[in-house]
């Protein structure tokens, strides 16, 4: 079995480039971060310098690395359920379901190998990279040279092969269920997991209350419970996705014909294959939101109190600054790679709307209606999760009041979060309608 | 070389289906092939006409150029006194939607929708006013009348296969493209379905055009029009199984002889 899964590597390497390009991306991302606790490690390091990079390595690094195991198993998520085809052909050429594991979890173990050797030296340059930042804005002492080590490597190959093979694994044991007819627990698990990550999300924000409002570490709690209140709604959300659908199908289907009509029926269906893709969208909303504003509110805090930036103030702009951009355009990555995945996947399903006498227009049009829906969803549970945190850290760091760029930053985050799903979804979708409909079903 | 039993070009009444001069060619110079050479025939309004030949002859080909699901390289395709004009997809998509409907080998309806609302796609697509009671009256007809809510997983091939006819019948198209309908059926489930292509052409006068490798679903047809290398090779009027399987036979003759 696992030389089948080499040969399905080896044979089909354009299938496998989204799970590769998350995996490396998340492990790029996991290995830098944590380079900064084997720097702070090193000989000769002064106490400040270790503070400064401890605090990179837990604050960034912790949070991170958690959105990174739930980015990379979404991915894996959608990979697998497009193999449905495949598992059934193998059970039915006599592959046990014990086989059929083992060769998806291979696979994605290979995948998550590879990417995480891949990633290395892009690590490397980019942990140096955050050092000399630090070094440049006299966070850290001039002399103290960057140490790649252990921990940077442990949690990087760690965080990265437990999420693909545990994602693939728990996906594979659902798909090979499905083909052997049993009814998938499903949905229970699903409101198991989505519960206690909620539970674990309304944790970490509470968590807040329990600092100092002047702790450097302050945004951390935040920003862990909006990445776990962002899953929890994501297991949640096709719940709402179905509610949102009842209530438009009419009006949709009046408005837009033939194409809302599709679009409607193909997300009722498979609604609950929808968490996978909402689960980028609402972590980017909710993450990108939430950070933003915290850092946003931040610098009102350290200006309202009149004094002079202290170093330690800055260490947590820049590093605010840095993770925000890293993490927001990592989420936003992941989103289109789904949707890009997800989408490419359904020619065969255009090619039978074709053939069924749709126009190329109409097929576009009901992927849009999809996007759009989708986006409304996913936005909506963002800005919820992303909104909690920023209330908590509001709270504690300033007693009440809210930024006032807040409006400006959630409107700049849902318009990229939009676009990016529109845009993704449109023009794969148009990409896919050029193969011929009788080829496309074939 | 070819025999003839009638030229297919002077079918009597008004016709549904013509095509002339019609070829194709897939791929480039060294690695060229000729899927479909320089066919012309016609087909009367009220047929039911099957069309046979060995594996590779150009009978998908034939069947997607007919149906503008493929473009011919020359020639004209008129459908129902209509030309079918080079135009992009959603021209021929318009074209086909009230002239044309398509039985596949693999049945082809969409997951996502029922039973009822596949039928009802056609109408749903073209922004017309979906013919509920037919489509209802149709499925009763192939016997799924108790499914209508079923989605198509939860249906046998037979059922599947008779599902994607009422689709292909509701919306009373002229002509009626099948290829190898009942390739992938049993026994039992093959007869239902060529059984009710038949009706379709008696009761409801629909012309019927389908593909099959099988001599005694070939019987169920008005005619048979042979295919060989692209080229027509044929035509015999109310076939037999045993008459159609002798003249396969002799098909298989003459392509191995011309190699
Ligand atoms: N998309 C394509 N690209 C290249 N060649 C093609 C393509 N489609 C068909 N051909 C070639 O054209 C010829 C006719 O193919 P066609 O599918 O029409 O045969 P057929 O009579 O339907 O065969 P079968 O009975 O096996 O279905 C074959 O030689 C085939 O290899
Ligand atoms: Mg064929």
């Amino acid at each position: 079995m696992f030389m089948l899964a080499m040969r399905s590597v080896r044979r089909r390497p354009g299938r496998f480039a989204g799970t590769l390009l998350s995996a490396f991306l998340g492990a790029v991302i996991t290995m830098a971060f944590n380079s900064m606790h084997d720097t702070a490690g090193g000989a000769g390091v002064d106490d400040s310098s270790a503070e400064t990079l401890g605090l990179s390595g837990g604050v960034v690094g912790g949070y991170s690395t958690l959105l990174v195991f739930f980015a990379v198993a979404s991915t894996l998520t959608v990979n697998v359920r497009q193999r449905t085809d495949e598992i059934s052909l193998l059970r039915s050429t006599g592959a046990t379901p014990a086989q059929i594991k083992r060769m998806v979890t291979g696979e994605a173990a290979v995948i998550a190998l590879v990417a995480a050797i891949l990633a290395i030296v892009p690590a490397m340059l980019a942990g140096n990279a955050l050092l000399e930042m630090f070094k440049d804005t006299d966070q850290v002492a001039a002399g103290v040279d960057y140490v790649f080590g252990p921990i940077a490597l442990g949690a990087g190959f760690g965080i990265t092969l437990l999420a693909s093979a545990g994602a693939a694994y728990l996906a594979v044991r659902r798909a090979t269920r499905a083909a052997a007819g049993e009814r998938a627990p499903r949905a229970r698990m699903r409101t198991i997991g989505g519960t206690l990550a909620l539970l674990a999300g309304i944790g970490g924000i509470s968590s807040t209350f329990a600092m100092e409002g002047d702790e450097p570490v302050l945004m951390m709690g935040p920003a862990y419970g909006a990445i776990l209140l962002s899953v929890g709604f994501a297991a949640f959300s096709t719940g709402l996705l179905r509610a949102l659908l009842v209530l438009v199908a009419r009006p949709l289907g009046l408005l837009t014909g033939g194409s809302g009509y599709l679009a409607v029926n193909a997300l009722r269906r498979r609604a609950e294959h929808q968490a996978g893709i909402l689960m980028p969208l609402i972590l980017f909303t909710g993450i990108g939101f939430a950070t933003l504003c915290i850092q946003a509110v931040e610098s009102a805090a350290i200006d309202a109190s009149g004094l002079v930036k202290s170093v330690e103030d800055k260490n947590v702009e820049t590093l605010n600054t840095i993770v925000v951009g890293i993490i927001v355009a990592f989420c936003c990555v992941m989103l289109i790679n789904s949707l890009y995945a997800a989408t490419s996947y359904r020619v065969k399903e255009f090619g039978g709307q074709r053939l069924a006498g749709a126009t190329p227009r109409q097929v576009v049009g009901g992927v849009g209606v999809e996007a759009a829906l989708l986006t409304v969803t996913g936005v909506l549970f963002g800005t919820l999760a992303g909104y909690a945190g920023l209330l908590a850290f509001v709270s504690v760091r300033t007693g009440a009041e809210m930024p006032g760029s807040g409006p400006l930053i959630w409107a700049g985050i849902v318009v990229v979060g939009a676009a990016a799903t529109m845009l993704t979804t449109l023009l794969t979708a148009r990409r896919a309608l050029r193969v011929p409909a009788v080829v496309a079903v074939a | 070389m070819f025999r003839h039993e009638r030229a297919p070009g002077s079918a009597p009444g008004p016709e549904a289906l013509r095509l002339v001069k019609v070829s194709k060619t897939y791929g480039t110079a060294e690695n060229a092939v000729t899927a479909l050479d320089d066919v012309t025939l016609s087909l009367p309004a009220g047929s039911f006409t099957a069309v046979m030949g060995p594996s590779g002859s150009g009978k998908s080909t034939l069947l997607q150029c007919a149906a503008g699901l493929d473009r011919p390289d020359q020639g004209i395709v008129v459908v129902d006194g209509a030309e079918m004009t080079a135009g992009g997809e959603a021209e021929l998509t318009k074209f086909r939607r009230s002239r044309i409907g398509f039985v596949f080998q693999q049945y082809n309806l969409l997951p996502t929708l029922t039973v009822l609302q596949n039928t009802l796609l056609p109408f749903k697509l073209a922004r017309r006013r979906p013919d509920r009671a037919g489509a209802r009256e149709i499925l009763g007809r192939v016997g799924l009348g108790d499914r209508l809510g079923h989605y198509p997983d939860e249906l046998s091939g037979g059922q599947r296969q008779r599902a994607a006819i009422a689709r292909a019948l509701v919306t009373r198209p002229s002509v009626i493209f099948a290829d190898e309908p009942t390739g992938a059926l049993d026994l039992r489930s093959a007869r239902e379905v060529l059984a009710l292509l038949r009706d379709a052409v008696r009761t409801h006068g629909r012309t019927v055009v389908m593909v099959t490798h099988d001599p005694v679903a070939a019987s169920y047809a008005d005619a048979v029009v042979f295919l060989a290398d692209g080229r027509l090779a044929g035509w015999m009027h109310a076939p037999t199984a045993d008459a159609v399987a002798e003249r396969l036979a002799h098909l298989g003759d003459t392509v191995d002889a011309e190699v």
